[in-house]
């Protein structure tokens, strides 16, 4: 393969048509044959596993799709339409697909699918005022234009991440560190918000986030929130502390009723401030 | 002093207006033909005086003897690998470890389109030729980078081009420039107005042939290898006419049913689909008259269940006599490939002593993580060492077959995490052997992928992978440059690099090494140590590999970053 590795998160999904199969199901309302969850699931593999995750569980770049939580709609007509066409204003390209081979596809996300999560039961409002009160969430997020800028903004985070994320990311925010910037190259890694420890060849140490790195320079923002740019001959040392710089909220910090009442607001943000 | 006679001047100066070859000039002498009059005398006069002052050249003609003795015209890059021994290698030295931390922009062109340049240029006496992606080409004006003209090919909606509507360059020979293009087509342009003088198709594009080769000139011929790896194609080598665009022979990388290696792909339908593309130029050697062309992975690339057996000719060095087609010898590196990695590496052509004999070697640094030198008359394995980090093979035997370590398959479910990943411990980008330290240097990338398969039908004209490999989050993947003793295999140096890098490499006789790095950073290295000795951040990810020339007594370096080219030189002062 010539560098599929580079290009395969656009490449495959912008230019490419992943595989058709001749005896594709023409999506009625019949089951689908276990040849078709097959034949979904290698078209999937193909076409999509490179950002939702080779089991469709969410990947490095975009959410599970068999959560339940889908945000531009759990229908089979709804997917339909976001495999064909795309979702405007996301990363989420139009793929070259006939219907039959999407029909497949979502077939097999179908079989994958677990059972919706419990409904969030929380108040969306007592969730808001933890935010930005005593959780101190707003410290590093912001929603709306309010809040801090050393963590992800999550102004739609309801839209592109479900629940269960949501938990496992306030109850221990080192399982997955969230990327900071997509790269503008193929290939590139993206940063992600890792907590760093920079130490100047003066001795001044500063703790935050990196905001890009190459060879020769670092470009850095400090849990003060200003920003830095060092050329690596200053620096003494940049240690990676392979954490998030978010702390873990236990629940003796943050009580489960607490916990639910944060996801419930959290969900509600899908990128619509009315 | 004897007076020169107008009419004898004449003489000499007829050639200028007459539709004749230079060397044809001494044929027509004796041949007893009347003296042009006097007022044809006068214009030829007049012509030859604005060919001697004309500060552009006339059009340049590059013979067959030029590109066989490249190395002797630096001022010039007259094909992809600088010389058809690979070496990339220049002994211009006005740039030079001691001044190059003076070098200039000296101009920067720029297409303004999207995808990125992944180009050799070739300079010829003041000109230099750019390929860009989807298919542009240019004629600049090497001093200022002006456009002299451009070409643009309408390409076909749906292309099957699996990784970037990318081109890797032009040859040249005579006043023609050889494109290979991304629907499958081989195209003659002139090189003085970039008019189409013929174009020939080679393959059916819908079913997933592509080019994005630069094309090698041998002799009469114009040689190319086809892309489509991905997409389950036939792959073929193919030689063109230079003259009438006529094909003279195909070898196809994957042998018919009944030919040798024909049996090694478990069925006739595997074969028939087995992909082995030739996407990257080969080397050539003349006393042997011997093309050296790599081959890719087989297809599908992370699915082996269909296709058990060898696989040949993929991931292979191919040596085919460039007359005929016919194959002298190969030699296969990764054999029953299910990680992608393809052989499309520069072979790199040294003459050296080994074992205290003289030999004709091959040098080539292998996707698969090891470097490998073998006899070029022959293809005899001499020897393999890891230049990166590897996990897969244990060693590779006597023979040259890999022994492999225990479960480097991939997985259905569970991904199995390999090093390196399907891009490979170095890929296409341009490896370089400088005479003057005996290094061979080479782009390494340190990056590991989990890999998962599942058998895949075929369809023609799709994609045909057999699952997908993801990269590793648990590694930051890295890159460097490094130095190989190609006589040991031992690395002398290396220059670490934050990226796993695409770029290419220069020496030259200024002890320098010239890179990129992915973060768009071009870089001079000093060749005996690996110092870096100047940067400049380009401002996009580099995937080419840097030229020089030089043009009224001055070098320049060019690189090509996104889709802009930029040129530098040292500031006019310090000369």
């Amino acid at each position: 393969m010539v560098k599929l590795h580079q290009v395969a998160i656009c490449a495959l999904s912008l230019f490419l048509s992943p595989p058709l199969f001749s005896q594709a199901s023409k999506g009625g309302s019949s089951a689908p044959s276990t040849q078709s969850i097959a034949n979904g699931k290698s078209t999937f593999r193909v076409a999509c596993s490179y950002c939702h995750g080779i089991h469709a569980d969410g990947g490095f770049r975009a959410p599970s799709l068999i959560s339940g939580h889908l945000s531009h709609g759990d229908s089979d007509d709804a997917l339909l339409n976001n495999i064909l066409h795309g979702i405007p204003g996301t990363a989420m390209p139009a793929n070259d697909l006939e219907e039959s081979e999407a029909r497949e596809v979502i077939a097999y996300l179908r079989s994958l699918q677990k059972p919706a999560s419990a409904p969030i039961t929380g108040s969306p409002e007592a969730g808001r005022k933890l935010f930005f009160g005593e959780a101190y969430c707003s410290r590093c997020h912001m929603v709306f234009g309010q809040g801090g800028r050393l963590g992800p903004e999550l102004s739609r985070i309801g839209a592109s991440r479900p629940p269960e994320f949501l938990i496992e990311s306030i109850r221990n925010p080192d399982a997955e560190l969230t990327e900071r910037f997509v790269p503008l190259d193929f290939g590139s890694v993206a940063t992600t918000y890792e907590l760093v420890t920079v130490t100047t060849r003066q001795g001044t140490r500063f703790s935050g986030v990196i905001l890009n790195e190459d060879s020769f320079s670092l470009q850095f923002m400090d849990d003060r929130e200003k920003i830095h740019s060092w050329s690596k001959s200053e620096l003494q040392s940049i240690v990676h502390e392979h954490r998030s710089p978010m702390p873990a909220y236990a629940p003796q910090q943050l009580s489960d009723s607490q916990l639910n009442d944060l996801v419930a607001y959290l969900t509600s943000l899908r990128g619509d401030s009315k | 002093m004897t007076r020169l006679r107008p009419s004898s001047l004449c003489f000499f100066l007829a050639p200028a207006f007459l539709p004749v070859r230079p060397f044809r000039l001494g044929g027509f002498f004796p041949g007893g033909r009347r003296p042009p009059s006097p007022f044809l005398c006068f214009l030829n006069l007049l012509y030859f005086l604005y060919l001697l002052i004309s500060p552009t050249a006339s059009l340049a003609q590059v013979t067959n003897d030029q590109l066989l003795h490249s190395s002797d015209t630096p001022n010039n890059w007259l094909q992809y690998s600088a010389t058809y021994d690979g070496h990339r290698f220049s002994s211009l030295s006005q740039i030079n470890r001691d001044n190059v931390s003076q070098l200039t922009a000296q101009w920067i062109f720029q297409t303004a389109t999207p995808g990125f340049f992944e180009n050799t240029p070739l300079v010829v006496d003041g000109i230099m030729y750019v390929t860009a992606p989807e298919n542009l080409a240019f004629a600049l004006d090497a001093r200022t980078g002006r456009r002299l003209w451009s070409y643009k090919r309408t390409l076909p909606e749906k292309l099957r081009a699996c990784c970037g509507h990318s081109n890797r360059g032009f040859a040249i020979l005579g006043s023609r420039l050889f494109l290979a293009t991304l629907d499958a087509h081989v195209v003659a342009l002139d090189s003085a107005t970039g008019n189409v003088l013929w174009d020939v198709q080679a393959a059916d594009y819908a079913q997933g042939y592509a080019f994005t080769v630069a094309p090698l000139i041998v002799k009469d011929k114009v040689i190319v290898g086809v892309s489509g790896g991905e997409y389950g194609i036939r792959g073929f080598i193919d030689a063109y006419d230079v003259a009438t665009g006529k094909r003279a022979w195909r070898f196809y990388t994957i042998p018919a049913p009944g030919e040798p290696g024909g049996d090694s792909w478990g069925s006739p339908e595997a074969a028939a689909r087995g992909g082995a593309p030739a996407w990257v130029t080969g080397t050539y050697d003349p006393q042997l008259n011997l093309l050296y062309w790599p081959t890719g992975n087989p297809s599908p690339s992370d699915d082996g269940s269909g296709r058990k057996g060898d696989d040949l000719y993929s991931n292979s060095i191919l040596a085919l006599n460039p007359d005929t087609g016919k194959l002298q010898w190969y030699f296969q590196f990764t054999p029953f490939d299910l990680h992608d990695w393809d052989a499309t590496e520069t072979p790199v052509l040294l003459d050296a002593e080994l074992d205290a004999q003289p030999r004709k070697l091959l040098l080539h640094a292998n996707r698969n993580g090891f470097f490998y030198v073998l006899d070029r008359t022959n293809g005899k394995f001499l020897f393999a060492k890891p230049f990166a980090k590897q996990t897969w093979a244990k060693s590779i035997d006597p023979s040259g077959r890999p022994v492999l370590l225990p479960n480097p398959d991939p997985g259905e479910e569970k991904g199995v995490l390999t090093c390196p990943g399907a891009a490979g411990a170095t890929n296409w980008m341009a490896p370089s052997y400088s005479p003057q330290t005996g290094l061979f240097y080479v782009s390494a990338r340190e990056q590991c992928d989990v890999f998962y398969t599942h058998p895949q039908q075929y369809v023609e004209g799709r994609l045909f992978l057999g699952s997908m490999y993801i990269p590793s989050s648990k590694q930051k993947d890295w890159g460097a440059v490094r130095a190989i003793d190609p006589i040991t295999g031992d690395i002398r140096w290396e220059y670490k690099e934050f990226s796993a890098t695409w770029a290419g490499n220069l020496s030259t006789a200024g002890h320098l090494v010239f890179t990129g790095d992915l973060d768009g950073n071009f870089i001079a290295l000093d060749s005996s140590t690996g110092q870096p000795l100047w940067h400049i951040q380009t401002g996009a990810a580099i995937y080419a590999a840097p030229i020089t020339f030089s043009l009224d007594g001055r070098q320049y370096v060019s690189i090509s970053s996104g889709t802009t080219l930029l040129t530098f030189s040292l500031p006019q002062s310090a000369h």
